[in-house]
C-alpha cells in the first residue's frame, strides 16, 4: 500500500464490521428481523451447502438503504484514481 | 465443506439487526471485479490506459457499499463504461476466457426515457445473485454498460457461443444461451417485441460492420 497516510483516519463502525463479520454460511437459516422478506428459498433449494448464495432481486434491493458506508478508507481516492477525474462530464465524488 | 464449523444461528447480527454493529455478512458465490472505461482524453491512446480496475468484491454488503458510493452511470462522460466482471476475467475479448463466448446485449436509443441506474443495478444484482443461468451453465463471464452518443447499451457476456462443449451438445449449448438471454432480457424489463441480440465476439471483431446476430430473444 502506496498510498497509505501517516495517520491514517479513523474506520467507521460499519466499515469495521464489514471487516471483521464472518460469512454466513446458510442464509435461510438466518433470523430476518420482521420487516425483512429472507432470501427466496426456491432459489437454493438443490444447491450444496457450500453453495447456498444465489439471491434474488427483492432480497438484494433491501440492503440498498441500510448499508451506504464506503468499502474502505482509501474509497474517495480510489474513485477519484479510476472512475471520478474519467472527463469534465464524470462527477468525481464528493470528497470531504 | 463439512469441516466447516457449525453457524451459531442465535448471536449472528446482519446489517438489517444492526447496520453499525453487525457481525455476519452475505457471501456471494463469486468474487467480482468492477471495471470501468475512462472516456479518452487528448492524452490517453490506449485502451490498456482506458480500462482500470475499480474494486474487487464478495459479499452482498460490499456490493452496496460500492454502488452508494459511486458515480451513477447518468453521470458519466460519453464513451465510458462499467463492467462487473468475475474476478480474474479481464472484460476483453481477448481474454483467454472470453476469447471463445459472445454477449447477449441490448441498446436503450431514447436515453432520456430509460432509467439506465436502475437498468445497470438490476443487471448487476442478477449477476452477483446468480439468477441468470442455472447451476451448471457455466456461462455468466460479466455484464457492462456503455455510454455512447444516443445510447446506453447493456450487454451480458458468456464464456461459449453455444456450440458443443464438454458433455454439451450443441443444441444444448445454444439452448443454455437462449435460457440465459430470455433471463437477461427479463431483467433488462423489455417487453416481447423488443429483441435482445447475441454475437460471438470473433464474430462481431472480424465484420466490423454489421454481423448478423447469432441468435435472438
Amino acid at each position: 500500500e502506496t498510498n497509505k497516510p501517516v495517520e491514517p483516519p479513523q474506520q467507521t463502525a460499519a466499515m469495521k464490521s464489514l471487516h471483521s463479520a464472518r460469512f454466513i454460511q446458510d442464509p435461510s437459516k438466518i433470523c430476518y428481523p420482521l420487516s425483512i422478506v429472507s432470501p427466496s428459498p426456491a432459489l437454493n433449494a438443490n444447491a450444496p451447502s457450500d453453495r447456498k448464495f444465489k439471491y434474488n432481486k427483492e432480497f438484494l434491493l433491501q440492503f440498498q438503504a441500510v448499508f451506504k458506508e464506503k468499502p474502505s478508507l482509501d474509497w474517495d481516492a480510489r474513485v477519484r484514481e479510476t472512475v471520478g477525474d474519467a472527463g469534465e462530464s464524470a462527477r468525481p465524488q464528493s470528497a470531504r | 465443506p463439512n469441516d466447516q464449523k457449525k453457524e451459531s444461528i442465535g448471536d449472528a447480527i446482519t446489517v438489517f439487526h444492526d447496520p453499525e454493529n453487525f457481525n455476519v455478512k452475505h457471501p456471494l458465490m463469486h468474487h467480482w471485479t468492477l471495471w470501468f472505461t475512462k472516456p479518452p482524453s487528448g492524452k490517453d491512446i490506449n485502451w490498456n490506459d482506458l480500462l482500470k480496475e475499480v474494486v474487487t468484491f464478495s459479499s452482498v454488503e460490499e456490493f452496496w457499499g460500492i454502488y452508494n458510493n459511486i458515480t451513477p452511470t447518468s453521470e458519466l462522460g460519453l464513451k465510458a463504461d462499467y463492467h462487473l466482471f468475475k474476478k480474474g476475467v479481464r472484460p476483453e475479448w481477448e481474454d483467454q476466457q472470453n476469447k471463445h463466448g459472445g454477449k447477449w446485449s441490448y441498446s436503450f436509443r431514447d436515453k432520456r426515457a430509460v432509467s439506465i441506474d436502475d437498468l445497470w443495478l438490476h443487471a448487476q444484482l442478477a449477476a452477483i445473485g446468480e439468477t441468470l443461468e442455472n447451476d451448471d451453465d457455466n456461462e455468466v463471464m460479466g455484464v457492462v454498460v456503455n455510454v455512447r452518443k444516443g445510447l446506453y447499451r447493456i450487454g451480458l457476456w458468456t464464456r461459449t457461443v453455444g456450440r458443443s462443449i464438454e458433455g454439451r451438445s450443441a443444441a444444448k449449448g445454444k439452448e443454455v444461451l437462449e435460457n440465459i438471454g430470455r433471463r437477461f432480457k427479463e431483467v433488462l424489463r423489455l417487453k416481447d417485441p423488443e429483441v435482445v441480440e447475441f454475437s460471438g465476439h470473433t464474430d462481431s471483431a472480424r465484420s466490423s460492420a454489421k454481423a448478423k446476430p447469432k441468435y435472438t430473444v
